[in-house]
């Protein structure tokens, strides 16, 4: 599903990524780990289009040249991130954004666009399943959402949307012990013989929820050592100083 | 120019049958306007808006005399819709419709061929145009303890046969005690280069209720001063909102004298500017008596190389304890090109005030872009998203819900 080759990215002449390499079968679950500045979300945003990076290599989706695609046309592919600080857009209605966004990709997929109604039922089913407070949703976009309640949201639009591959950075970030399962729940849920995950986290515990095949450890532009979910743990005790 | 004003003044005194006191008034504002001509950038309030040179650069040939004899068609077309309402009509400067269906007739006045009665000296060389030239003005009066049924939309029509001419117009509007309107001054323009300069004298006595929704949004090569004029007595309230768009130019001067105590006065505003669109709103907010209360927010939005200017005053007198005044202007520029300028100024001569003033302008924000087309909008929707998002607050300031879902339409921000 994702094959990324060679991957280097700079920004303002500073090397982030370097020889990073990482391919993700669909089905699989990958987490990442690495410490803070080592390029985790640099390398999300490069998965999802965002400019402003130097970046050379190769990255495919479902073999498809990534760097050849629109932002948005990434996500009509079914590249979802859940950003690690989601942003505040005021005046923006959430549910009107969620409408928007989900009938801009149904559109590009050649689906029949939802109508209010059935928007709604759509969204108060996923909303019920996250413990998402509806009320929440007549509000603007994250603004004046608790840190936990950005992350959820986050969520609750991967759900609705759907995607083959989705990227949580730091999701479990901010979360209190049961947003946690529950966001691990939704995440389960999603998990199908075709759609993918790659898990950005620094702890181990949301890994025990959302069982990884593989797990990366990310330092100095590049994975350094890969393996299964026991290597979480054993990062865990060793702290990325002592690793290598 | 100035050969041509004396002409065209002229030629006005001779078309009229105005009395003798009359003439006399009018050559006294005509002499006065000669002697000081259209304001330039060395006065503080227009230093940001040139208007001489604006005029001379955008107009060729100004004339000051205008035909009223004959009367014009009126483009039905551009009345708004789905709206019941009163009307009242201006095509070129001329009024040509007045109409009050909705209304019980003896709850309002309405007079349409008044004359300056005095000399008002204001120091505005631009009044003292409008007073020489303008044939004659309009007054409604709301009677004591009437509310308008409906909406009164004043339509500012020009059509294309007015080139290159200057229009005055003066409207009066006294609301009596517990009185209320609901006034929309909707402008649409066929017209090329006039200099378009229209006054407003807004008397609120006791407990009234003046709502003033002015709409300018159809692009068109005008240059318009507005200068509105609001009194105040206990406990009345204005509520202003400006969508600011349309024309190549245009100053909307806002003069509010808060007379009497527990009087308030809201000012919201929407600059939405392209091409090489100036638009510019300044304001004083004089706070004359205590326990009174102001709130200004404007927000713009700038792409090309527009200019917007915002001058927003607060005067706050010795007399004037307990005063509430607020303002803040945001904007977002599209566009290096583009220019917003804001002075703030508070004049405070009374200690228990309560006064703040902010501003702020940038361009889009390019994280919130990308988290939006990372959601499958493209640029453009997720622009124009976040556009109305940042509008939108402006606009939920209107207090008719009506009103505010037609303005919602016009500017298509409609969800
Ligand atoms: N716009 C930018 N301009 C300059 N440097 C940047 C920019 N964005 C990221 N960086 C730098 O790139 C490096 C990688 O940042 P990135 O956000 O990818 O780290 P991360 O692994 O996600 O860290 P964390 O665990 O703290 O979230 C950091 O040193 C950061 O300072
Ligand atoms: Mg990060």
């Amino acid at each position: 599903m994702l094959k990324i080759k060679n991957l280097k990215a700079d920004i303002e002449n500073k090397s982030i990524l370097n020889n990073f390499n990482l391919e993700i079968k669909p089905g699989e679950v990958h987490a990442i780990m690495g410490p803070n500045g080592s390029g985790k979300s640099t390398l999300s945003n490069i998965l999802s289009g965002k400019k402003g990076y130097d970046v050379s290599g190769e990255i495919l989706f479902e073999n498809k040249n990534l760097f050849e695609l629109e932002t948005e046309e990434r996500a009509h592919k079914g590249i979802f991130l859940a950003f690690q600080y989601p942003l505040e857009i005021p005046g923006v209605n959430t549910n009107i954004f969620l409408k928007t966004s989900l009938n801009a990709i149904r559109k590009a997929r050649g689906e029949k666009q939802l109508d209010a109604i059935e928007f709604l039922k759509l969204v108060k089913l996923k909303a019920k399943d996250l413990k998402f407070d509806e009320e929440k949703l007549n509000r603007q976009l994250n603004v004046g959402f608790s840190g936990g309640e950005k992350k959820k949201n986050e969520i609750l639009q991967m759900s609705i949307l759907n995607p083959k591959l989705s990227i949580l950075d730091e999701t479990d970030s901010g979360l209190d012990i049961d947003a946690l399962k529950i966001v691990a729940d939704g995440v389960n849920s999603l998990r199908k013989k075709d759609n993918s995950f790659l898990i950005i986290t620094h702890y181990q515990r949301l890994l025990d929820y959302i069982k990884p095949d593989y797990v990366h450890v990310l330092m100095n532009g590049k994975i350094i050592k890969s393996g299964g979910p026991e290597l979480a743990l054993e990062l865990e005790n060793k702290g990325y100083e002592n690793f290598n | 120019m100035e050969e041509q004003l004396k002409i065209d003044f002229e030629k006005l005194l001779e078309n009229s049958n105005f009395s003798k006191k009359n003439v006399e008034l009018k050559r006294k504002n005509f002499d006065n306007f000669i002697k000081k001509g259209f304001p330039n950038r060395r006065e503080e309030n227009w230093k940001f808006s040139d208007l001489n040179q604006i005029i001379s650069k955008n107009i060729k040939n100004l004339s000051f005399y205008n035909d009223l004899s004959k009367p014009n068609k009126i483009d039905q077309s551009i009345f708004i819709d789905g709206l019941e309402h009163n009307k009242l009509v201006f095509v070129n400067g001329k009024i040509e419709k007045i109409e009050f269906d909705y209304e019980e007739k003896n709850k309002i006045e309405i007079l349409d061929d008044l004359v300056l009665e005095k000399f008002n000296d204001v120091n505005n060389s631009l009044l003292f145009l409008n007073n020489a030239f303008v044939s004659n003005y309009f007054k409604l009066t709301v009677k004591k303890n009437y509310a308008l049924q409906k909406p009164l939309i004043i339509y500012n029509i020009t059509n294309k046969d007015l080139v290159s001419k200057n229009v005055n117009l003066k409207v009066d509007i006294m609301l009596e005690e517990n009185s209320s309107l609901k006034l929309i001054e909707f402008s649409n323009d066929k017209s090329t280069t006039n200099f378009i300069n229209i006054n407003y004298n807004f008397d609120l006595q006791k407990n009234s209720i003046l709502k003033n929704y002015k709409i300018d949004n159809n692009s068109n090569s005008n240059i318009k001063y507005y200068f509105n004029n609001i009194s105040q007595d206990t406990n009345s309230v204005s509520e202003i909102f400006l969508l600011s768009s349309g024309s190549e130019f245009i100053k909307n001067e806002i003069n509010c004298n808060l007379n009497g105590i527990y009087a308030s006065a809201f000012v919201n505003g929407v600059f939405m500017l392209n091409e090489t669109k100036h638009h510019e709103i300044k304001t004083n907010i004089n706070h004359l008596v205590e326990n009174t209360k102001s709130y200004q927010l404007i927000k713009s939005v700038l792409d090309d190389t527009s200019k917007a200017v915002y001058q927003g005053k607060i005067f706050v007198d010795s007399k004037a304890q307990k005063t509430d005044g607020y303002q803040l202007s945001k904007a977002i520029l599209l566009n290096d090109n583009t220019e917003f300028n804001a002075k703030p100024e508070l004049e405070i001569y009374a200690d228990d005030v309560k006064c703040s003033h902010g501003s702020s302008s940038g361009s889009l924000n390019e994280e919130s872009i990308f988290y939006l087309m990372s959601r499958g909008l493209n640029y453009k929707e997720a622009k124009k998203l976040l556009i109305n998002g940042f509008l939108l607050d402006v606009v939920e300031k209107i207090t008719d819900s009506e009103i505010k879902n037609l303005i919602k339409n016009i500017m298509s921000l409609k969800q």
